[in-house]
């Protein structure tokens, strides 16, 4: 009988500690976000396999599917070229028989536009990433857009914290893919990239689905993937994030008979049984910024569909 | 803000590509000339033309590309 890759890699997590360095630059690997999207790892079939993750942050990725998830080889850049070099250190340190089997693409790296990391992706099975679905709250298109449809931007939204390129992307400069028009467009940038570079590679993508899983599938689908969900949590959302983008989106189909086709995902309860609409988030943080949202974080696998 | 003339909305559902389209009226400098809409084959042009009202005389919405290359 073949073990729940699940109930395994929360064993071999117990086997090991798990403590990466984390200064404020990095995204946090105690965050859910990352609990999730290891939970995919371990169902997405890595042994043996060559991986890229696009987006290494700490390291705490590349440690988990080289000890956990027996991957043969791991790739990875991220486009603050500070993490690259704790990702390596934090593997020597995490897991040091394993410091060998990681390639780091050195420098700034957006998504996979250089020689050095197209060369990688040209050798890659699983490509792996984790990048934001939001665009910068100041981007100037974006602004007009939310300002069209009379919606505020939370208070400090357009403050930058340390981590704020893990969080935001530049809305505009990703306009030529269409589904930039949900937040996805770095995404579906990077789904279209790794067609084109590496055409028999996977996809494992983490994302936290609060335009809905429906739209997240429909664009592994417009770009050539078979989309399957392979893991999912509700999880809280941090106090203080601004959701005003998909506000936008919703007051934007008001009243365009197209308004049930797209309502975004949040939830009251931890279980995920009672949803809300952004807009009906946005009133409950409007009485209270404090209060509890949450939302689902899944980990979509996409398999390249061959003709 | 610069915004191309044409907008790519080949694969998009009815809902995010009339955001789409949205956007990127919002976003355009008034040149006179409608913005060119490249949508899917199974695009139902006059439901999405219906959903966007007003904005239905700003756009110009098309099944194939070259229909723009001959408008403009």
């Amino acid at each position: 009988m073949l073990e729940d890759p699940a109930k395994e890699s929360s064993e071999t997590h117990r086997r090991y500690a798990n403590t990466p360095e984390t200064p404020d630059f990095a995204f946090d690997p105690e965050d859910p976000w990352t609990q999730t999207f290891q939970e995919g790892l371990a169902r997405a079939d890595l042994r043996g396999k060559t991986v890229y993750e696009v987006g290494v942050g700490t390291g705490i990725n590349v440690a988990f599917i080289l000890r956990n998830c027996g991957a043969a080889r791991v790739y990875g850049s991220d486009l603050d070229p500070r993490l690259v070099v704790l990702a390596e250190s934090n593997l020597r340190s995490l897991s040091p028989q394993h410091a060998a089997y990681f390639e780091p693409v050195h420098g700034s790296v957006s998504l996979i536009d250089t020689d050095a990391a197209r060369a990688k992706i040209d050798k890659t099975d699983v490509v792996i990433a984790c990048i934001p679905q939001v665009g910068e709250p100041s981007d100037e298109r974006l602004t007009a857009f939310r300002e069209a449809q009379s919606v505020k931007l939370a208070k400090g939204a357009e403050d930058e914290a340390e981590d704020h390129i893990a969080h935001y992307y530049p809305w505009s400069l990703f306009d030529e893919y269409p589904y930039n028009s949900v937040g996805l467009g770095l995404n579906e940038a990077l789904m279209r990239r790794v067609r084109q570079q590496a055409p028999h590679a996977q996809l494992v993508m983490n994302f936290g689905c609060r335009i809905g899983t429906e739209i997240i599938c429909e664009c592994f689908e417009a770009n050539g993937y078979k989309p399957e969900k392979i893991a999912s949590k509700i999880v809280l959302q941090h106090a203080g994030t601004d959701i005003s983008f998909f506000v936008t989106l919703e007051k934007a189909l008001s009243g365009t008979n197209l308004e049930k086709q797209l309502v975004c995902k949040f939830y009251s309860d931890p279980d995920g049984k009672k949803p809300l609409s952004a807009t009906e988030a946005q009133n409950l943080i409007d009485m209270d910024p404090e209060v509890a949202l949450y939302h689902e974080v899944a980990v979509i696998r996409g398999i390249p569909i061959t003709n | 803000m610069q915004v191309s003339n044409t907008i790519d909305c080949n694969g998009l559902s009815p809902a995010p590509t009339l955001l789409r389209i949205m956007q990127a009226l919002v976003g355009r400098d008034d040149c006179g000339a409608p913005l060119n809409v490249l949508v899917g084959s199974d695009c139902n042009c006059d439901r999405l033309a219906a959903s966007l009202g007003p904005l239905a005389g700003d756009v110009q919405l098309s099944h194939n590309i070259r229909q723009f290359a001959s408008i403009n």
